[in-house]
C-alpha cells in the first residue's frame, strides 16, 4: 500500500479522514515514518577514512563516536587536502512482496498491487565541507514510486571547537529541515532502525509524533553544543515553509505554524572506546494551524526519552541497541473543532538491535509499538446513518504493533576495501511483521474490507548503493 | 665459572626487569587495541592518511614529516620529536602534554601494557 495514494483517497472518500488530513496531515505523516537511505562516500573522501570508521556495518546512517564526532564538527573534518568536491549521488532499488494483495483503493499508480520491483530513490547530495567551519548536508531526491522530485534533507552548519578552562566544547549552528536530522544518535525520528524501508509497506500506524513527521516541510535554525566530549545540548527553533517554498521544494504542507516551534535536546555520551553509550530527554513543541483557514490551532507537545549502547571492540564483532519512547499530548482545537473532548496522545515506543560481523555481514531486529487514545474521528471513517464504522480502525485506536527483521551484506565500505571512498553497496533482505495495525489484529481497509494486520507483513530484496 | 654465570644471569634479569614496557608488548594484541584507539583516524596501511597521518614507518620518523599530509599543528611541526617507541609511548599516554597544541583529540591510552602492545603492532608492521 503507498500511503500517499492511501491519503489521497481517503482525502477523497471521507469527511472524516479529509479533516484529519488537512490538518494533521497524516499522508506526510506516514510518509515520513518511512525512512530515507542515506549513505555518502564524499565525507569518506573528505576524511580519508573508510565508510566503516563513521558508519556501524561498513554502511550508512548508523553512526560511530567517530561518525558522531563528525556530523557534531559541522561536517568538516579532513585529511587536510584541499580540492574534495562535496558531491555524493546514491540509488536504492527494491523488490516488495505483501502477504496479501493492496486493496483497489491503495493501489499505486503505474505498480501492481503486489510483487512490486522499484528504483525508489535516487538522490544527489551536496555532502561535505563547504569552507573552514562550515558544512553540508543536502539530499535532493527523485522517487521513482511516486515519480517525483523534492528536497528530501537539508542540514548546513557552522561548527567550532572552543576552550572552557581544560575541557573542550564544540558549538555550532544549524540551518535545517527536520527537527531530528540534526541529531548525532541513531536513536530519534529520522535516523534510527530501519534505515531504508519499501514504499510499499504500510508503514508504522496512522499517527507519529510530530517531531518526527515535519521533514521538509519546516525549517529550522538550531544552535548545539557537545561538552568534554559527553554533554550534548540543542535547541531548535522551526516554522512553516511558504507555500512558493513549498512549490520550489516540493516537499508536504505541514499546515501554518502559529508562532514557532521549539525542539529541544539534551544527552549524555560516554565513549570508552571499546563500546559507547548514550541517554537522553527530547521534546516539542508547535501550534499548527490550516493554511487555508487559520483560526484555533491544533497544539502538540512532545517528550522523549532515548538510550544506545554500541560494543565495537577491534571491530570484528559490532554490536548496538537503540531504543526510544515518545508521548505526544495533542490538544485538536482545529481538527475536532466542535467535538466534545479535543484532547489526545499518542504513545510511541521503537527499539531495535544489530549484530555485524567483520563489518560486512549485519543482522537487525527492530520492534515498533504505536498506541493511542479511541478517537473514530480521527482514526476511522463512520457512516453517518448507521453509525457503523466503514473504513480504518473498528476501536477507534491507532494501536500499531510489530518487528522488523534484516540481514545485509555490505561487501565494500571498509580500508582497502575495492573502491573505498568511491562507491559503497548494501544488499539485504527485510521483513516486517505485524501483530496489531489500525487498532487491532484486524481493521477496515480503504475497499471497506477487513484485513488482518499480519496481511500487510512484508518482504522486501533491496539494493542500496552510493558513490 | 659458577660466579660468573650467576653474575650474567644476574646483569640479565636486571636489564629485563629495568626494560620499559614497551619493550614486551605483543603485536597481535597491539592490533586489536589500534583498531580499538586508533584506526578511526590513522591507518598502518604505507601512504593511507586519513584524519591523522599513517603511522606506516613512525619509528625513527621526525614528527610533522608525512610529505603528503597537510593536516599537521604547528606545534607537532615545531617540537622536534623523532618517533621513538619511548616518545611514542609518552605521546599515546598524555597527547596534549607532550605536543601542547596539538590537533589530535585524544585524551590518552592509561594501560602501560595496551600501549606496549599498540608500539609493538606498529614496530611489527614498519
Amino acid at each position: 500500500m503507498n500511503i500517499l495514494t492511501y491519503a489521497r483517497l481517503a482525502w477523497q472518500r471521507h469527511a472524516n479522514l479529509r479533516r484529519l488530513a488537512a490538518l494533521a496531515g497524516i499522508g506526510a505523516t506516514l510518509a515520513m515514518t518511512i525512512p530515507n537511505a542515506q549513505a555518502v562516500p564524499s565525507y569518506a573522501r573528505q576524511t580519508g577514512s573508510e565508510c566503516a570508521a563513521c558508519h556501524v556495518g561498513g554502511y550508512g546512517p548508523q553512526l560511530t563516536p567517530y561518525g558522531i564526532r563528525f556530523k557534531i564538527n559541522g561536517y568538516t573534518d579532513s585529511d587536510g587536502k584541499d580540492g574534495k568536491i562535496p558531491l555524493s549521488a546514491m540509488m536504492v532499488v527494491n523488490a516488495t512482496r505483501t502477504a496479501k494483495d493492496a486493496p483497489e483503493a491503495d493501489k499505486v499508480e503505474h505498480f501492481n498491487g503486489n510483487n512490486n520491483v522499484a528504483m525508489q530513490e535516487a538522490s544527489v547530495f551536496v555532502a561535505g565541507k563547504l569552507a573552514d567551519n562550515i558544512g553540508s548536508f543536502v539530499q535532493v531526491t527523485y522517487s521513482g514510486v511516486d515519480r517525483t522530485y523534492a528536497l528530501d534533507q537539508a542540514d548546513v552548519r557552522y561548527a567550532r571547537s572552543l576552550k572552557l578552562g581544560d575541557k573542550e566544547m564544540t558549538v555550532g549552528v544549524s540551518l535545517n529541515t527536520n527537527p531530528t536530522l540534526t541529531d548525532p544518535f541513531n536513536t530519534l525520528g529520522q535516523w534510527r532502525f530501519p534505515y531504508t524501508q519499501s514504499d510499499f509497506n504500510p508503514g508504522f500506524g496512522p499517527a507519529a509524533p510530530k517531531v518526527e513527521s515535519l521533514g521538509g516541510g519546516v525549517m529550522g535554525v538550531n544552535a548545539y553544543a557537545f561538552y568534554d566530549d559527553s554533554l550534548y545540548a540543542e535547541l531548535g527553533l522551526y516554522n512553516n515553509l511558504s507555500k512558493k517554498a513549498l512549490n520550489v521544494f516540493n516537499t508536504e504542507d505541514q499546515g501554518k505554524f502559529k508562532g514557532l516551534g521549539t525542539y529541544g535536546r539534551i544527552a549524555y555520551f560516554k565513549d570508552r572506546k571499546r563500546d559507547n553509550f548514550s541517554f537522553g530527554l527530547f521534546g516539542f513543541s508547535a501550534d499548527i494551524q490550516d493554511r487555508a483557514d487559520p483560526g484555533p490551532a491544533d497544539k502538540y507537545r512532545d517528550l522523549g526519552l532515548d538510550a544506545s549502547y554500541q560494543y565495537l571492540g577491534n571491530r570484528q564483532h559490532i554490536f548496538t541497541a537503540n531504543a526510544s519512547y515518545v508521548r505526544e499530548w495533542q490538544r485538536l482545537n482545529a481538527t475536532l473543532a466542535g467535538a466534545d473532548d479535543v484532547h489526545n496522545s499518542i504513545d510511541q515506543f521503537r527499539a531495535a538491535g544489530s549484530y555485524h560481523f567483520d563489518q560486512t555481514w549485519g543482522g537487525t531486529v527492530g520492534l515498533f509499538d504505536l498506541r493511542g487514545k479511541s478517537n473514530s474521528s480521527l482514526y476511522s471513517s463512520v457512516d453517518d446513518t448507521t453509525g457503523l464504522v466503514t473504513n480504518g480502525s473498528i476501536n477507534g485506536r491507532p494501536n500499531t504493533r510489530g518487528y522488523i527483521l534484516q540481514a545485509d551484506w555490505t561487501p565494500w565500505g571498509k580500508e582497502g576495501s575495492w573502491g573505498n571512498g568511491w562507491a559503497n553497496v548494501r544488499v539485504g533482505i527485510q521483513y516486517t511483521g505485524y501483530n496489531r495495525f489500525m487498532g487491532g489484529s484486524t481493521y477496515l481497509d480503504n475497499d471497506g474490507n477487513e484485513r488482518r494486520a499480519r496481511d500487510n507483513n512484508t518482504t522486501m530484496l533491496f539494493l542500496w548503493t552510493s558513490i | 665459572m659458577k660466579k660468573q654465570a650467576i653474575s650474567l644471569l644476574f646483569c640479565l634479569s636486571a636489564t629485563l626487569l629495568a626494560a620499559p614496557s614497551w619493550a614486551t608488548g605483543d603485536a597481535r594484541k597491539g592490533a586489536d587495541v589500534f583498531a580499538e584507539e586508533c584506526g578511526d583516524c590513522h591507518s598502518a596501511a604505507a601512504g593511507k592518511n586519513k584524519k591523522g597521518p599513517s603511522l606506516n614507518g613512525v619509528f625513527g620518523r621526525k614528527a610533522g614529516s608525512v610529505t603528503d599530509f597537510s593536516g599537521y599543528s604547528e606545534a607537532m611541526k615545531q617540537s622536534g620529536i623523532t618517533w621513538a617507541a619511548d616518545k611514542v609511548d609518552a605521546y599515546i599516554t598524555q597527547p596534549r602534554k607532550v605536543v601542547a597544541g596539538g590537533k589530535m583529540k585524544y585524551d590518552g591510552l592509561g594501560d602501560a601494557a595496551a600501549r606496549a602492545d599498540v608500539i609493538a603492532y606498529l614496530m611489527s608492521v614498519k
